[in-house]
C-alpha cells in the first residue's frame, strides 16, 4: 500500500525528472542540490528565489530599454541579458539560459524585432520555471511534513 | 600578516583562507558564497565593486584571495582587478560567464591569477587556495632567493593582483639564465599576443613624472598622466603600470631614506629601481633601439645574458660599471609588474642595448661613475657596452647583478641597480648616474632598435638601466642632488621629454599589468592614492615593515653606500662573482620583501612583490 509519503516521493521524484527530461533544469540544478544539507536546508529555494527576482529586474530593465524606441540602448539590453544569462546557468535554469543566449545574439545584432520577441519569451519561460519550482517545493515541503525524506533525485 | 605569518597560516590552508567575493549578481554570489564555505573558506561577500574595495582597502591584510565578477555595474571587474593587484597586491580570480578567449587574456593581461568561468563549479573553487600559496611563495622566495619574478604576473588568468608571479625558486644565479632563457622563449612565442613593452626611458619618464607632478600626486590617474604626457604609442595600461611601480619605489625609498630627497631625483632613481625591477630579465635584453625602441615589445633586451649572469658579472668587484649605459632606457618597465614573483631584472641595464644586449658579462666596470658620465658618457658608455670594456667606466653597476639578484628576490625590482647589494652603489648612487645614464639611455634608445619582448618580465623592464653605478654616492637622496635630468615628479617641472620614437606597447605583460585605468577608475583615485599614501607612511607590505626593520635591507643599502664611498663598490670586492651575488641574495633574503625604501634591492619593488 502506498503511503502517503511514499506517493508524495514518488511525485517528487517524477515531477523533478520531468522537469529535467523537458529541459527546464540541468546539472547545474542538480549540483545546487548537493549543496544543500542540514546547515542550509533551504538552500536551493532561498538561490532560486534570488534568481527570480534577478530575472525579473532583469527583464524589467532590458524591456524598459528596448521601449525606448528610436533610441533603444542596446549595450544595457546586453549587458542585462548577459547577466541574466549568468545566473541562468548558475542555477542550473536551462531553458532560460538558452533563450538568453538568442537574446544575446539579437542584442549584438541591434536587431529590434528580434530582441522583443526573445524578451517576451524569457519572461515566459522564467515564470514557468518559477511556478515548477514552486510546486516542486511545495511536494517537498509535503513530504516533509508527512513526516517522510526528500528523496534523492538521480536524473 | 607578514610573511611570516602568512606562511605559518599556509599550514592550515586551505581551510579559513579569508575570500572576498565580488559579484553584482546576487543569485551568483549566493552561490558562491555557499560554495566557498563548503570548501571551508571564510567568505565575505558584496554585490558592489566599491565596497569590495573599501573592504580591502580597510585592512589590507583582511583577505587573502578575492573574487570577482567581471561585468559589474558599477565597476569594470578588471578595473577592480587592477585596483586590487595595485593597491593590495592579493591574487584575484576573476569570474565570468563570458567564455570568449579575449576576456580571459584580459584577465590575465590585467593581472588576475585565475579565470573562471559560471556556472562555477566547486571543484575550481576547491584549489582556488594555491594562487594565495603561490603568491606568497612567490614574494617569499624572490625576497630570498632575488628569484626572478616571473613574468606570467599575469599568469594564465591573470590577476593582477594577483600579481602572482610564477616565482622562480632556482637560484637567480644558476638557472637564471636557463630560467631567462626559456622565459625568453615562452615569451618568444606568445608575444605575437603581446603588446610591445614599453621602454620607459629617462625622457619618458620624466614626462611621467612631470605629468604626475602637474596632476598631483594623490590625483594622478593613469588616464590623465597619459593625456598629460602626449606619447604615441603609450597606452594607459603602460602609465598605469609605470605608475604603480613608481609608487611602489616610493613607498619603498621612503622607509629608508629621506623621501623627498628621492623626490628631488626621482626619475633616475626610480628608473633604476625599475630597470632593475626588470630583474634579471632586463640582462636579456636586447638594446633597445631609441627609435622604436623605446618601448621594447618586452623582449629582454640582452639575451645573451641571463639577468643573473649579467648581474653576477656586475656584481663582479671588479666594478662592474654602468653596463651599457647607452643602453636604451626604454627598457624600463617593461617587466611585467604581473610576475610577482619574477624579478625584472634591470633589463634594462644599460648593458649593451645599444647593441643588443651585449651586457658586458662580468663588466667590471669600477669606473668612477662621475668620471663616466663627465667623461663622455654616451661614449664612454656606448663604448662600454660594446665592448665590455667599460673598465674604464666607473659606472660599475654593481647593482646589475645585485640587483636583478634583487630584482629576482623582490619582484618589484625595476632598479637592478639598486639594491642593497653591498657592492650596489646606494640608490644615492644611482640616482646620479641613473640621471646621466637616464640622459644617456635616452639617446642610445632612440638609436637602438628594441628587441622584441622575450619575455615578460625581461622585457624592457627597464631598459632604463639602472645598473647602479657604483658611484660614490652613499646616499640614496643623494639621487636628488645629482643632477639628473629627469624630472621629478615633484620637484623639478617636467622637462618635456620627447615621445620616444617609437613606442610599443604591444605587450602589455612588459607592465606587470597592464591596468585599465581609464577615467573610471577615477571613481575612487583618492581611494586609491590615500591607499598608496598611507602605504607609503605606513607599511606598505607587511614585508616592509619585515625589510625596513631588518638590518639588511637598510644594510644593503648602507653598504652599498658604504662601499661607493669607498669607492669600493664592486670593484673593492675581490669577491667572486658568485659571492657577490650569493650575498646579494642574502641580503635580499633577509629583507624579504622589497618595499618601501628598500633601495638596497633596486629599489622598487614591483607591487607585486610588495605583500
Amino acid at each position: 500500500m502506498d503511503t502517503l509519503i511514499a506517493q508524495l516521493q514518488r511525485q517528487f521524484r517524477d515531477y523533478t525528472i520531468s522537469l529535467y527530461h523537458q529541459g527546464f533544469l540541468d546539472d547545474q540544478f542538480t549540483e545546487l542540490k548537493k549543496l544543500q544539507d542540514e546547515c542550509s536546508p533551504d538552500f536551493v529555494a532561498e538561490v532560486v528565489t534570488l534568481f527570480f527576482e534577478d530575472c525579473e529586474k532583469l527583464i524589467s530593465n532590458m524591456a524598459r530599454a528596448l521601449d525606448q524606441t528610436g533610441n533603444v540602448d542596446f549595450k544595457l539590453v546586453g549587458s542585462s541579458v548577459h547577466q541574466l544569462k549568468g545566473s541562468s546557468s548558475s542555477v542550473g535554469a536551462k531553458r532560460v539560459k538558452g533563450l538568453c543566449v538568442t537574446l544575446k545574439e539579437c542584442c549584438d545584432s541591434q536587431n529590434y524585432e528580434g530582441c522583443v520577441r526573445c524578451l517576451q519569451q524569457v519572461d515566459i519561460e522564467y515564470k514557468t520555471l518559477k511556478a515548477k519550482l514552486q510546486d516542486l517545493f511545495n511536494l517537498e515541503q509535503q513530504i516533509v511534513q508527512a513526516g517522510g525524506r526528500i528523496p534523492q533525485v538521480d536524473i | 600578516m607578514t610573511v611570516e605569518q602568512n606562511f605559518e597560516a599556509l599550514d592550515q590552508f586551505p581551510v579559513g583562507m579569508r575570500v572576498l567575493a565580488v559579484d553584482d549578481d546576487q543569485t551568483c554570489l549566493k552561490i558562491l558564497e555557499t560554495l566557498l564555505r563548503l570548501c571551508q573558506y571564510h567568505v565575505t561577500t558584496t554585490n558592489q565593486a566599491q565596497k569590495a574595495l573599501e573592504l580591502l582597502r580597510e585592512n589590507k591584510n583582511k583577505f587573502d584571495l578575492v573574487i570577482s565578477d567581471v561585468d559589474m555595474p558599477d565597476m569594470d571587474g578588471f578595473k577592480l582587478l587592477e585596483l586590487v593587484g595595485l593597491e593590495m597586491d592579493l591574487p584575484v580570480i576573476m569570474l565570468s560567464a563570458h567564455s570568449d578567449p579575449k576576456y580571459v587574456m584580459k584577465g590575465v593581461t590585467h593581472g588576475a591569477c585565475d579565470y573562471l568561468l559560471k556556472p562555477v563549479r566547486i571543484e575550481e573553487l576547491k584549489n582556488i587556495w594555491q594562487h594565495v600559496v603561490r603568491s606568497r611563495f612567490d614574494k617569499n622566495r624572490g625576497s630570498n632567493n632575488g628569484d626572478k619574478r616571473d613574468g606570467s604576473g599575469n599568469e594564465g588568468v591573470g590577476n593582477s593582483d594577483q600579481n602572482n608571479g610564477r616565482a622562480n625558486n632556482r637560484k637567480r644565479k644558476d638557472q637564471y639564465n636557463e630560467e631567462d632563457d626559456e622565459e625568453r622563449d615562452d615569451n618568444d612565442d606568445s608575444s605575437a599576443q603581446k603588446k610591445q613593452r614599453v621602454v620607459w626611458t629617462v625622457e619618458l619618464h620624466k614626462k611621467f613624472v612631470a605629468a604626475v607632478n602637474q596632476l598631483g600626486y594623490e590625483k594622478a590617474m593613469p588616464k590623465k598622466i597619459l593625456d598629460l604626457m602626449n606619447v604615441e604609442k603609450l597606452t594607459r595600461e603602460n602609465v598605469a603600470s609605470h605608475l604603480q611601480k613608481f609608487r611602489l619605489y616610493l613607498k619603498r625609498i621612503s622607509g629608508v631614506a629621506n623621501q623627498q630627497a628621492i623626490m628631488a631625483n626621482p626619475d633616475l632613481h626610480f628608473l633604476q629601481m625599475s630597470s632593475s625591477h626588470n630583474g634579471l630579465d632586463g640582462f636579456h635584453h636586447r638594446p633597445i633601439p631609441v627609435g622604436s625602441g623605446q618601448f621594447h615589445g618586452g623582449a629582454p633586451a640582452i639575451r645573451s645574458f641571463p639577468p643573473n649572469g649579467i648581474l653576477g658579472r656586475l656584481n663582479t668587484p671588479s666594478g662592474i660599471g654602468v653596463i651599457n649605459l647607452s643602453s636604451p632606457p626604454a627598457g624600463m618597465f617593461l617587466q611585467n609588474q604581473t610576475d610577482l614573483g619574477k624579478l625584472h631584472h634591470v633589463s634594462s641595464l644599460p648593458l649593451n642595448h645599444n647593441d643588443g644586449g651585449n651586457i658586458p658579462q662580468g663588466l667590471p666596470l669600477n669606473l668612477e661613475f662621475d668620471q663616466l658620465y663627465t667623461n663622455n658618457n654616451n661614449n664612454n658608455i656606448r663604448n662600454m657596452n660594446n665592448n665590455k670594456s667599460i673598465t674604464g667606466s666607473s659606472m660599475a653597476f654593481p647593482s646589475f647583478s645585485t640587483q636583478q639578484n634583487s630584482i629576482i628576490g623582490a619582484p618589484n625590482n625595476n632598479l637592478v641597480v639598486l639594491e642593497g647589494h653591498p657592492q650596489s652603489s646606494p640608490p644615492g648612487f644611482l640616482g646620479h648616474q641613473i640621471n646621466k645614464r637616464l640622459e644617456h639611455w635616452s639617446n642610445a634608445v632612440s638609436s637602438s632598435t628594441l628587441p622584441p619582448p622575450a619575455q615578460n618580465s625581461n622585457s624592457i623592464n627597464h631598459q632604463f638601466d639602472v645598473s647602479p653605478l657604483p658611484h660614490s654616492r652613499p646616499d640614496t637622496l643623494e639621487w636628488n642632488n645629482v643632477s639628473s635630468s629627469y624630472s621629478i615628479p615633484f620637484c623639478d617641472s617636467a622637462t618635456t621629454l620627447s615621445p620616444p620614437p617609437a613606442l610599443d606597447t604591444t605587450n602589455p605583460r612588459a607592465f606587470c599589468r597592464n591596468t585599465d585605468f581609464d577615467s573610471n577608475t577615477n571613481a575612487q583615485p583618492g581611494g586609491f592614492y590615500d591607499t598608496l599614501q598611507t602605504r607609503q607612511s605606513g607599511n606598505y607590505c607587511p614585508t616592509t615593515d619585515a625589510m625596513l626593520s631588518s638590518s639588511n635591507p637598510k644594510e644593503g643599502f648602507v653598504v652599498g653606500q658604504q662601499k661607493l664611498q669607498s669607492g669600493g663598490f664592486m670593484s673593492a670586492e675581490a669577491g667572486s662573482l658568485d659571492d657577490i651575488v650569493n650575498s646579494t641574495m642574502k641580503q635580499e633574503q633577509s629583507q624579504g620583501d622589497l618595499s618601501g625604501g628598500d633601495l638596497g634591492y633596486g629599489g622598487f619593488s614591483s607591487l607585486r612583490t610588495c605583500i
